[in-house]
């Protein structure tokens, strides 16, 4: 239970850890946005490789990252075998049938694959060198621009904290509620679907209930502490720009220009 | 705009977490996956939370809630289904159930707010338009997503044909959801509290 409310944070002292919030929530969407530009394999290789100095750089075990590509390694192998099956061109290897299998389409699986895992590492590298509560003012802080448009952004930043905050007490809550119907008798996995959809009202309507409690007194307190949406407020918790944060997005920059000259020049 | 009172911010938080534990209620309660013609279908509350969101909160907090539990999610914290988080999820071949969401969230409560009277029919008729959109958009996105990027070929009608035992949960948890509405109507962030 507890492991949720911390995501999937890992905490470590690394250089990867110590990068602003900001700097690496830009990087990481950036850098998944930049692999669908690439065409060449070389391209691909050098940013497997960026990907793989950044992994070793968060001093976070290798096996904790491949955990997180096993539930989707078989979409990702099936989407891959699909592209080799499936393109024509280049020398041909074994033709059955629709599929074929040629220098081309082997060519395509193996970017298909090394797309997917790459996005998984990296947004892995994300998730376990952040905090959600610092990803949360990274949020706030980029969307930022948004308020001029009037679009309220620190309340919606408030509004993620909090979750983040009451995920755990409503995970006990809906323990406890469920411990308090068996012992009146009510029987979980059993009878037809639609009984045992009914049954889901006396977990449900209890839950509902005492969340909203929660969320009233939550409120009340709020209140009474004068919280008043859209006023500037401070802040406890200080994002902090380093050095280190501008080079990692110049890095980005660098990559980029490395895509850009290997697509050209590569045929 | 007008903006959120305290109470609109926290009735709002709540749902992120209520959507959080719903989609992954067979996670810590096992039993609790139905089996529906032979298949075992993991017991997925999104859809029931999502149209309560709707028809509770009313369309616009709803609708800003429910982004707030795909931020919740893409920013790493594991609340989407089987525990997954990030991204790369939204870009999956469900990713467009949980983008509809939003959508869900904002139908369910505009109806909810034109229609006045609130009863069985009338609850559970919004409920089910819930369903509805959920699903139009999650297939078809799951059809565009399998034949473009991820490169998998179907059907569009084999898209919807494997959905079905899940459209059939979904609909059966609406009536639900209708029921438990007009158990808690009294307690309508708009009506509740001032």
């Amino acid at each position: 239970m507890k492991s949720l409310i911390l995501g999937r944070y890992f905490p470590n002292d690394s250089i990867i850890h110590r990068l602003d919030a900001r700097a690496k929530l830009v990087a990481a969407l950036y850098f998944i946005g930049l692999l669908f530009f690439i065409d060449h394999g070389l391209g691909y290789l050098f940013v497997g490789l960026f990907t793989l100095g950044v992994m070793y750089l968060t001093k976070i075990r290798l096996s904790v990252f491949i955990k997180g590509v096993r539930p989707l390694i078989f979409l990702i192998l099936f989407a891959a075998m699909m592209r080799v099956l499936f393109t024509g061109g280049g020398e041909v290897f074994v033709s059955w049938g629709p599929f074929t299998i040629s220098s081309q389409g082997l060519w395509v699986g193996l970017f298909t694959f090394m797309r997917f895992i790459l996005i998984i590492f990296i947004s892995t590298v994300l998730t376990l060198s952040t905090k959600p509560v610092d990803l949360t003012d990274a949020i706030n802080a980029l969307l930022k621009p948004l308020r001029k448009l009037g679009v309220p952004v620190d309340d919606f930043a408030l509004m993620l904290s909090i979750s983040l905050r009451f995920i755990p007490n409503l995970l006990d809550e809906t323990q406890r509620v469920m411990d308090a119907q068996r012992a009146r008798g009510v029987i979980f996995g059993e009878g037809t679907i639609v009984e045992q959809m009914k049954k889901l009202v006396p977990i449900v309507l209890p839950l509902f209930a005492s969340s909203l409690n929660r969320a009233e007194e939550m409120a009340d307190v709020m209140d009474v502490k004068n919280y008043q949406s859209g006023e500037k407020r401070t802040h406890f918790r200080q994002l902090t720009w380093h050095t280190s944060d501008s080079i990692a997005l110049l890095m980005m920059v660098g990559l980029t220009a490395v895509v850009i000259v290997v697509n050209y020049t590569m045929v | 705009m007008k903006s959120w009172r305290a109470l609109d911010l926290s009735y709002g938080a709540i749902f992120i977490c209520l959507m959080a534990i719903g989609a992954n209620i067979t996670f810590w309660f096992p039993f609790l996956a139905i089996p529906i013609g032979g298949v075992s279908v993991p017991l997925s509350l999104q859809t029931f939370f999502s149209i309560l969101a709707g028809m509770f909160l009313g369309k616009r907090l709803a609708a800003f809630s429910l982004l707030g539990y795909l931020f919740v999610g893409i920013i790493g914290v594991p609340v989407f289904a089987q525990m997954q988080s990030g991204v790369f999820v939204l870009f999956n071949y469900t990713g467009g159930f949980l983008l509809s969401f939003v959508l869900v969230g904002y139908v369910t409560g505009l109806l909810s707010e034109k229609i006045n009277q609130k009863n069985m029919i009338s609850t559970s008729s919004i409920a089910f338009i819930g369903v509805f959109v959920n699903y139009i958009i999650g297939v078809s996105y799951m059809y565009l997503a399998m034949n473009t990027w991820l490169g998998l070929t179907i059907a569009y009608q084999a898209a919807w044909i494997g959905m079905v035992p899940f459209l059939i949960k979904d609909l059966v948890l609406a009536g639900i959801a209708a029921v438990v509405l007009l158990k808690m109507i009294d307690r309508m962030p708009s009506t509740a509290y001032h």
